[in-house]
């Protein structure tokens, strides 16, 4: 071991320490103030128990709202990505010139979650679920268009030039010769968004977009804790049914 | 003398980063005449086919199939040109996930309707094409069976049959049979000449093993590397 070596660590980690201690800085961490919050948390957690099923029903109606929101949204993502997807995969890019922007395109909606896009979509299209549901679809779209443009381009590229033989055209090709080889990873891709997007959903309704999140917030607002802890079950149980279920159908169609 | 219906390559060269593979090459295919062309590994046998289909362009130089210019070929003119020329590839190149009639019916896609590829209902005179194909390569009892799930050599076949259905005028087998052992090389490469001669079809078929060579072809072109010994053991 050189001098020099153990030099250059000592630099390191003084680096990666003072980076540390800028972001306890910026982050505001102060431990005094969560030990004098905890005796509050513990009195609500206290008082939440038994959890409040009164309003069982309506609850359940709320669950299922998200669902539909999670499910809808991944599948209109879906329709934007598969067109999205071809452009921007470099096998397939008809032309190359629309290959970069298809690719910024679908990066930007990615970057963008689907809270913020769903505060926009209440903004234009007024509260409710249907709001969340625009929300979800456009980052969906980017989410489901990066991750299917990856499956294509990993594609051999041997039936894809056996078929261009037939003397046939691009979509023609891609239909017979190449999606039944990325089928499953692309369905795959699907249902893990899917999944992401449920768990996303719940906060939806922090913005008032609709979905069980919306109760959550009201509940939180009346400072209702049976209720909230009824709600945090439900969602726990919806989210581990559709992973449950989600992982099933992956194993199944892999 | 149907001279038209010919394969004609003159004077092709090619060259990757300035190191030639290709100077200038000629060569000249009849109709229903099986050539193997015989090199070592790195003379440019892949590089030679490829430019004849149209997947690679040449430097310079001319390939004649018929009356089209291969080499000067783009688009859709290209595309129709490919129609004409079935393609045998060393890896057999199927669509694994379809069955070896779906594979077989690769050769008829630039005719079917998109919506028909897309539900998979190929017209009733293709399936019958595709089916009498299998028949004449002897998978028609595969015919439902998955791509990967069929041998070597009957991956071949189908791949031999895709070419078929397409009614190519000119087959590119491109070490078609350095993947199969010895049984399956000797019946995949009897099952070329005897097609090639059926059909009128030209076959240009790299080889790296003389012996199959000599008793498979009507004749034999040797390629050597462009550059370095010029020996072929
Ligand atoms: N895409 C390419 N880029 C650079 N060099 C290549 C490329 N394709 C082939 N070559 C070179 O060209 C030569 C001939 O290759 P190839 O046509 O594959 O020979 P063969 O099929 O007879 O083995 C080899 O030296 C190979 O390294
Ligand atoms: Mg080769």
């Amino acid at each position: 071991m050189s001098p020099w070596r153990g030099v250059r660590f000592g630099l390191i980690l003084l680096a990666v320490a003072a980076f540390y201690a800028f972001c306890i800085a910026f982050a505001e961490i102060d431990l005094s103030r969560l030990w004098r919050g905890l005796p509050r948390l513990g009195a609500w957690a206290a008082r939440a128990w038994p959890p409040d099923f009164s309003d069982f029903p309506a609850l359940l109606t709320r669950a299922a709202e998200t669902i539909a929101m999670a499910t809808l949204g991944a599948t209109v993502g879906a329709l934007i990505a598969a067109p999205l997807c071809l452009l921007a995969a470099r096998n397939t890019a008809p032309v190359s010139f629309l290959q970069l922007p298809a690719r910024w395109l679908l990066d930007a909606l990615r970057g963008i979650d689907s809270f913020v896009f769903a505060l926009l979509f209440v903004a234009a299209v007024g509260l409710g679920p249907f709001a969340g549901v625009l929300g979800i679809a456009l980052h969906s779209a980017g989410s489901i268009a990066k991750l299917w443009s990856e499956s294509i381009e990993s594609v051999e590229r041997g039936p894809i030039e056996a078929a261009m033989m037939s003397g046939a055209g691009r979509l023609r090709i891609i239909v017979h010769a190449l999606l039944p080889d990325v089928l499953p990873s692309l369905s795959s891709s699907m249902l893990y968004i899917w999944e992401f997007n449920l768990r996303a959903s719940t906060v939806l309704g922090l913005v008032g977009a609709g979905g069980i999140g919306q109760e959550l917030k009201s509940s939180i607002d009346l400072l209702d804790f049976p209720r909230v802890l009824a709600i945090l079950l439900i969602i726990m149980a919806m989210v581990t049914a559709v992973d449950q279920l989600s992982a099933l159908i992956r194993r199944r169609i892999a | 003398m149907s001279s038209d219906q010919s394969l004609r390559i003159n004077d092709l060269c090619k060259s990757y980063g300035g190191a030639p593979v290709l100077d200038r090459f000629s060569l000249r295919v009849a109709p229903g005449e099986f050539v193997a062309l015989l090199g070592p590994s790195g003379a440019g046998k892949t590089t030679l086919l490829r430019c004849v289909a149209g997947l690679i362009a040449p430097d310079s130089g001319e390939i004649m199939l018929g009356r089209q210019p291969m080499h000067l070929l783009t688009g859709a003119a290209l595309r129709r040109a490919r129609h004409d020329i079935g393609f045998v590839f060393q890896q057999f190149n199927l669509v694994r996930r379809r069955t070896a009639l779906g594979n077989v019916l690769t050769g008829r896609l630039s005719d079917v309707a998109l919506w028909r590829i897309v539900l998979g209902r190929f017209p009733d005179a293709d399936r019958r094409a595709a089916f009498s194909a299998l028949e004449r390569v002897g998978l028609l009892d595969q015919a439902w069976q998955r791509a990967d799930s069929l041998s070597g050599g009957q991956q071949q076949r189908v791949a031999i049959a895709r070419a078929l259905v397409q009614r190519s005028r000119l087959m590119l087998a491109d070490e078609p049979v350095a993947s199969l052992d010895p049984a399956a090389a000797e019946s995949v490469l009897s099952l070329l000449r005897e097609v090639a001669r059926e059909h009128e079809m030209s076959v240009l078929c790299s080889l790296h093993q003389p012996a199959l060579a000599e008793r498979y072809a009507d004749r034999i072109c040797a390629i050597a590397a462009a550059r370095g010994p010029l020996t072929i053991a």
